[in-house]
């Protein structure tokens, strides 16, 4: 027995959470969502600056100033920090995109005080010793080495190197090469740490069950004394330059791959685009966010060459990129290339379609309630809107743009990025990959070691 | 704080158990299904077989054609996948409220009405897709090989988590559609599956839609074999060598743990946390952060049904050192915690660090609705999500001593590791530089 298939009722109006603000003394801006039921508060400190500013040769040491933040400070050493962190249930992050530094907490709600406590610790006092810079350093050489082996790792580092001009910070890895990380010392950091990571135009996110939480209270007698006298804001980051050579193909030879990694690349926009971003994340819905998508929809459902391919628009806080990535099996590469080539190209020639237009945008506004139902996603979004410069209505705000886009949105948008030009990089059996290039692809093909 | 998250629970005449566990704080439903069929079912040149039959689960039923199922769901603002382990298969889909019908309407069409829909070039289609499902997630990584070895070097020939989910190619090869229609009837029924509905929806809406929707199939699983045996810990120490091409050498250390949802293996799971899964960790401080021998240390339990669990650390060697040398320090450390047991601090901080995990992955609706199936099938008490902390804050300092005497003695290791080969070991020194900053 089988019943008819069911109707589906309208979603209600939704409105992405709003932020309680305050000011504190020290003029860092506090951003609270309160979310019933949400027992794991997550706490952001999102410290704007521009990794364009690295001193040159020295790029990844504001990934390694982050780094080093908990591995010591005035008051207690790597070891002690991490024990009181380890015992509240508190765990640490903080990294680095092109506009910032982001410091990432999630700790059970009784033991927010101490939480935001040893993050002022760490933001405000760390002091870099010695052989914890030595150990940190030595870690992220075997981490390059580690990332050299992982074939979608190479094609990201590679997808940059080719993508962006010679000289453009974007260009090289945000963690740094082996040589620019080879050349950081304990002093070069220190002079980074009082110079660049500040309150100045900083942002404390928190999120999560806040009843009977005095919020206020609570950061203003933690992050609230937070000072760094030398501290300068730098301007904001501007949106890399592209390579004028960036449409080519690299294979990097990766002897033996039983998969090639494929990562075709092109400069996309930021959020901040005055075209607006909601065509963007219904484009990459449409052409690589499912296995119904266009590209899969062919190299998975159809020919079985992929576990899958995905297509998205990339954001930083300047500029950005539109990247389609994925394996196939090394025998079909050629193929494979040229028939997503042709899928991603057919797309801005004849445009989408109706349904493509109704289902990318019904499942980009749907999902929205969804995918911002924890605290740790809320408050992931506000930090991210916070180191962009955005509004805080811009998530809502672009909710609400969706229902009212058109195929022309999506075209044009589609097409202010897709030219016929494309950035292609390969990581795999270059033995196997070049020859079956042949004709398939246009313009040379250039080939690298690992 | 104790947790107390709803459970309304019933089971319908054909067998099918049913959780709902309201939670009006968004305005979504998910729909979470749990079938008591997963590779340890498998049999020998049968591998890969649950996994696969996952694939073909998306590729059309009597009244849904292939891929719709997907695109339906997602069209509607649907969030879904399905997942195969040892011990079960899941499927998945959090939709919002207003979409629920339909996902209980899709999803009982392809748990009652498959093989109606069931094609040999589906069959072949989704063969080859799981095929670079392996290549990607296993071949083409480094060390992503590694925890086959690992199954294979703890279980013996034979037994339910000697293989592992993504099974054998060569046996997906062999796999015919007489066989989907097989396994389809012997496990695929509501008499072997649980459904939990978690978020926006009243347990009376709940329990009539699935009523509705699942009432009908017939209760039609074959007779659930009878769970393996506790399997005793090794007595001699296993060692698999593997000489590849990786950036630093890793050891992997497995161990044998009883199965999961027993005191011991809660008490075991923090010997483990104190030796090297926390971030303070002995492996931790002495490898990572004093001697430097490794870049990184990790432990983890993984609770299991069927006559044993899984417990393995595993060790970064950092580039220019000896792996004896860390193994050697692993077992020095692991005889120290046999000698002394846990600190205060280390328990502290182990019921601190898995109470926010846990509490983390019950925010999550989506989580905690897999959560609710997955002791409802296992261990048919989905309050555990209530009761678990409860029962980690009571394990104590003489049951984790205990637990790990029995399960982690230095003997009862099987080591796996991954060491570069001479050609790679030169090219490495050479590449990573370690001088120049040391």
């Amino acid at each position: 027995m089988s019943l008819v298939r069911p109707q589906v009722a309208p979603p209600r109006p939704w409105t992405y959470p709003v932020a309680a603000e305050h000011l504190m003394g020290n003029g860092v801006r506090v951003l609270a969502h309160d979310l019933p039921g949400q027992y794991v508060l997550s706490l952001r400190v999102v410290v704007p600056t521009a990794l364009s500013a690295e001193p040159p040769g020295k790029e990844g040491i504001a990934a390694m100033t982050a780094r080093l933040l908990d591995e010591g400070t005035s008051a207690h050493d790597a070891e002690a920090f991490a024990e009181l962190m380890e015992r509240r249930g508190m765990v640490l992050g903080a990294g680095v995109s092109d506009g910032g530094l982001l410091v990432d907490v999630d700790v059970p709600k009784r033991h927010l005080e101490t939480a935001a406590g040893l993050v002022r610790e760490a933001v405000a006092d760390a002091i870099f010793p010695e052989t914890e810079v030595r150990r940190i350093l030595r870690n992220r050489l075997a981490e390059i080495e580690q990332e050299r082996a992982s074939a979608s790792h190479r094609a990201a580092k590679e997808l940059a190197r080719t993508l962006w001009a010679p000289g453009e910070r974007a260009a090289l890895p945000t963690g740094g090469t082996r040589e620019t990380v080879g050349a950081l010392t304990r002093d070069d950091l220190v002079e980074f740490h009082a110079t660049s990571v500040g309150p100045q135009g900083a942002t404390v996110v928190v999120a999560g069950d806040l009843t009977g939480v005095p919020v206020a209270e609570v950061l203003e007698g933690t992050l609230g004394t937070w000072s760094a006298p030398r501290h300068r804001q730098v301007p904001p980051p501007a949106a890399p330059v592209p390579a004028p050579d960036a449409a080519r193909v690299v294979v990097v030879d990766r002897p033996d791959s039983v998969q090639t990694e494929i990562s075709v690349g092109r400069p996309g926009p930021d959020r901040s685009t005055p075209h607006g971003w909601a065509p963007h994340p219904v484009i990459s819905f449409v052409l690589g966010g499912s296995p119904s998508a266009r590209i899969d929809a062919v190299l998975r459902e159809e020919k079985g060459y992929t576990y899958g391919i995905r297509s998205a628009f990339r954001p930083r806080v300047a500029g950005g990129s539109f990247v389609t990535a994925g394996s196939v099996r090394s025998e079909v590469t050629g193929e494979a290339v040229e028939i997503l080539l042709t899928i991603l190209d057919g797309a801005a020639r004849a445009g989408f379609t109706d349904d493509e237009l109704r289902a990318g945008v019904d499942y980009v506004a749907k999902t929205a309630p969804g995918r911002y139902a924890t605290a740790d996603a809320v408050a992931d979004e506000t930090a991210a809107l916070a180191l962009e410069r955005l509004p805080l209505d811009f998530t809502t705000r672009t909710l609400r743009a969706l229902p009212g886009l058109t195929r022309d949105d999506l075209d044009a948008a589609y097409r202010r990025v897709a030219r016929g030009e494309w950035t292609v990089v390969l990581v795999g059996d270059a033995g196997t990959i070049v020859p079956a290039l042949e004709g398939r692809v246009a313009g040379p093909v250039v080939t690298v070691d690992l | 704080m104790p947790l107390d998250y709803p459970i309304h629970r019933r089971t319908l005449p054909n067998g099918l158990r049913v959780v709902v566990s309201p939670d009006h704080t968004v305005p979504n439903v998910t729909v979470n299904l749990w079938v008591g069929v997963g590779s340890r079912h498998e049999t020998l040149g049968r591998t890969g077989f649950a996994h696969l039959f996952e694939h073909l689960m998306f590729q059309g039923s009597r009244n849904v054609r292939s891929g719709e199922h997907f695109e339906a769901l997602m069209a509607e603002g649907g969030r879904l996948n399905a997942t195969t382990w040892f011990d079960r298969t899941n499927y998945f889909e959090t939709v919002p409220t207003g979409a629920v019908e339909l996902a209980l309407w899709l999803e009982a069409d392809r748990h009652g009405h498959l093989l109606d829909a069931v094609t040999q070039e589906n069959l072949d289609n989704q063969r080859d897709v799981v095929k670079e499902e392996k290549r990607q997630r296993y071949d083409n990584q480094p060390y992503g090989t590694a925890l086959i070895d690992v199954y294979a070097a703890v279980f013996p020939e034979g037994h339910p988590y000697h293989h592992p989910t993504i099974g054998s190619m060569e046996d997906l090869d062999a796999a015919s559609l007489a066989d989907v229609h097989a396994f389809f009837r012997r496990y695929y029924a509501p008499d072997n599956t649980v459904l939990t509905l978690c978020g926006d929806i009243t347990p009376d809406a709940g329990f009539e839609l699935v009523e509705r929707h699942f009432g009908g199939l017939p209760s039609s699983a074959g007779k659930a074999r009878a769970h393996h045996a506790q399997l005793e810990p090794i007595t001699e120490p296993v060692r698999v060598d593997r000489h590849e091409v990786v950036p630093n050498d890793r050891l992997h250390i497995a161990f044998r743990l009883p199965v999961d949802e027993t005191d011991e293996f809660l008490a075991a799971a923090v010997a483990l946390d104190c030796i090297g899964g926390l971030g303070t960790s002995r492996l931790v401080k002495r490898l990572v952060r004093r001697e430097q021998t490794a870049l990184g240390a990790h432990a983890t339990a993984w609770g299991l049904v069927d006559g044993a669990s899984l417990g393995f650390v595993v060790l970064d060697v950092a580039p220019g050192v000896d792996a004896a040398t860390v193994e050697a320090a692993f077992a020095e450390e692991l005889d120290a915690f046999l000698a002394g047991g846990p600190t205060e601090v280390e328990l502290e901080a182990s019921l601190a660090q898995s109470e926010r995990s846990w509490l983390s992955a019950l925010a999550s609706q989506e989580e905690r609705a897999d959560l609710i199936s997955h002791h409802l099938l296992l261990h048919d008490d989905p309050e555990v999500v209530n009761t678990h902390l409860d029962r980690l804050r009571a394990v104590t300092a003489e049951q984790v001593v205990a637990a790990a005497h029995r399960w982690l003695r230095p003997q009862s290791r099987a080591v796996v590791a991954y060491l570069g080969s001479e050609d790679a070991a030169d090219e490495n020194s050479e590449d990573a530089g370690s001088e120049a900053v040391a």
